[in-house]
């Protein structure tokens, strides 16, 4: 099983992210505690020569990680036909206790990762580095979860024992069931879709403003967050059931099968971006006023702003077709 | 803008057995639109001073400032941004580029700041006029005398309209009266409002009239 090119191209990329940011955060310790921009020593010269080849490294390594979620996600669906009671995604991570963690902190790792290069790219744009030190504290937070993840994953991946019998979707994403897939399995459609409809609102009200007023970074950025949950917890409530119509399918992953024409990834990935772009817009929001930055910050957060709420658009309007496009009909019933 | 040098050191193979202090704590103000001449034997540094200067490399150690923006510390692309505005070169051996003509040979430096064509050539041409060449525009560069030459090569370092022209040896290859005639070109430059740093062992240049400052360097200190 490990010998299976996406495993191996998932444990390649983990291993060599981990050892990239190690090296690299043995230099972000020394930015942390010297750099000095008026200080003309040797050591503060070899930091400037150094900090483009550090920032490009990392910049690759975390595009790296954000594919990688991508793969990790299409290996599990893909290996579902090899464990015996395993229908989609949901009954490959539930081969042993490993696969729900991995894919969690591989989902933190996207968010901080996207976030920490659209703060590099900002930090780019100004001639005496003013987000430096910012940049590599961040990095240094992100290590332990990059590490984690590695070891994480190679335990899943090396656990993982075909003769087990798995729990497929419609265990764990059950109103009978128990847990946090249950609960929100159970909820009640009504509620997720004001949810999801509200949050949605905010989205657009506190994105506009910021595109329009330069003000309200953060917000955006939290209610985005909000927006990104919201989305998750309607998929499980009612979106998925609509796609799959069937009224007692809650499987956020079977969607993102062939059957149903790979919605999912529709879903997904405009989702997932829209938040990561909205998150950017956040951390980059304090630093408007640096001089230096002026000029380059309201070109930045106006472009990550549309896009994010494009993307959110985008979002919305797969996840309405798909609902309204259904043969299933639960007037009467959920509404 | 006056450039401000403190305390600039500059090795090469550092941390190596052939490690080479080029430059070893040079700490001088340049003042704007003068003529400074850096004045050395072979190997006592002025051209390692002189490409830091002129943002072609960094120092190890030091700090060089124009005006109040350090330009050292800048990153690549504000360095290459601001050299490409700021600086005009002119090399020892002129470095015009065979098989183009003399308004192309003009032109290049100014290709990666994407002017307008026609405004770009307006410039070329007023060049070309200024400096009493307008009928070698489009001459290929090969045909040009040498002085001719030498007047190509300070047009194409005046095409972006810099601040600061520096010039390495360049009368190292000319003959006694090419030089002379090119000490009158340097003072016209300076006429003009441009600061220029010079490099030379020779005694024309440094003991020119035109010369304003004369900065004598020996193993890579200011004597």
């Amino acid at each position: 099983m490990m010998l299976a090119p996406a495993i191996m191209a998932l444990i390649l990329v983990s291993g060599s992210v981990s050892l990239m940011m190690l090296l690299a955060s043995v230099f972000a310790l020394q930015v942390v505690r010297h750099w000095d921009i008026h200080s003309g020593s040797e050591r503060q010269l070899r930091l400037e020569r150094q900090t483009y080849l550090i920032s490009t490294l990392l910049v690759w390594t975390f595009v790296s990680e954000l594919i990688a979620l991508l793969l990790f996600i299409y290996n599990a669906e893909a290996m579902s036909g090899q464990f015996v009671g395993a229908m989609c995604a949901t009954g490959v991570l539930n081969v042993n206790d490993w696969g729900w963690p991995d894919l969690y902190l591989k989902i933190a790792i996207f968010f901080a990762g996207s976030t920490w290069l659209i703060l590099n790219h900002l930090d780019n744009q100004g001639y005496d580095y003013p987000l430096i030190r910012l940049k590599y504290r961040l990095m240094l937070l992100i290590l332990p979860l990059v590490l984690a993840e590695f070891v994480v994953q190679l335990n899943y991946f090396l656990q993982m024992d075909p003769a087990v019998i798995t729990s497929c979707c419609g265990a764990l994403f059950s109103a009978d069931a128990e847990g946090v897939a249950a609960e929100i399995s159970g909820l009640a459609p009504r509620t997720s879709l004001w949810l999801l409809i509200g949050s949605g609102a905010g989205v657009f009200a506190s994105g506009l403003h910021f595109v329009i007023r330069g003000r309200g970074g953060l917000l955006y950025a939290l209610l985005a967050l909000f927006s990104f949950i919201s989305a998750l917890v309607a998929i499980i409530s009612f979106i998925a059931l609509y796609i799959y119509e069937h009224p007692h399918h809650h499987c956020p992953f079977c969607i993102l099968k062939s059957g149903y024409d790979y919605v999912g990834y529709l879903l997904y990935i405009p989702l997932f971006t829209a938040t990561a772009l909205a998150l950017g817009c956040g951390a980059i929001a304090p630093w408007r006023h640096i001089s230096s930055l002026s000029a380059a910050f309201e070109p930045l957060s106006h472009r990550l702003a549309w896009s994010s709420l494009a993307l959110f658009l985008l979002f919305y309007a797969v996840a309405a077709w798909n609902v309204l496009g259904s043969n299933l009909v639960m007037q009467g019933v959920w509404w | 803008m006056k450039i401000e040098l403190q305390n600039v050191k500059k090795a090469f193979n550092q941390g190596r057995s052939n490690e080479l202090w080029a430059i070893r704590g040079v700490t001088t103000t340049l003042e704007p639109n003068r003529i400074t001449c850096l004045k050395g034997a072979s190997g006592s540094g002025k051209t390692t001073l002189l490409a830091m200067i002129g943002c072609l490399s960094r120092p190890t150690s030091g700090r060089i400032m124009l005006g109040e923006r350090m330009l050292s510390g800048l990153p690549e692309r504000f360095m290459t941004e601001f050299r490409r505005h700021t600086f005009g070169f002119i090399f020892q051996r002129l470095n015009l580029i065979p098989g183009l003509s003399t308004l192309d040979n003009i032109m290049l430096p100014a290709y990666p700041l994407a002017p307008r064509h026609h405004q770009l050539l307006a410039s070329a041409q007023s060049l070309l006029e200024q400096f009493g060449i307008t009928d070698k525009g489009n001459n290929p560069i090969e045909w040009l005398s040498g002085g001719e030459a030498q007047r190509v090569a300070i047009c194409r370092a005046l095409i972006n309209n810099p601040q600061i022209i520096i010039a390495d040896e360049p009368t190292a290859n000319l003959d006694s009266r090419l030089s002379t005639e090119f000490m009158g070109l340097l003072e016209r430059l300076r006429d003009l409002g441009k600061t220029v740093l010079i490099t030379s062992h020779d005694p024309l240049v440094f003991d020119a009239p035109c010369i304003d400052r004369v900065i004598e360097l020996r193993d890579g200190e200011i004597v």
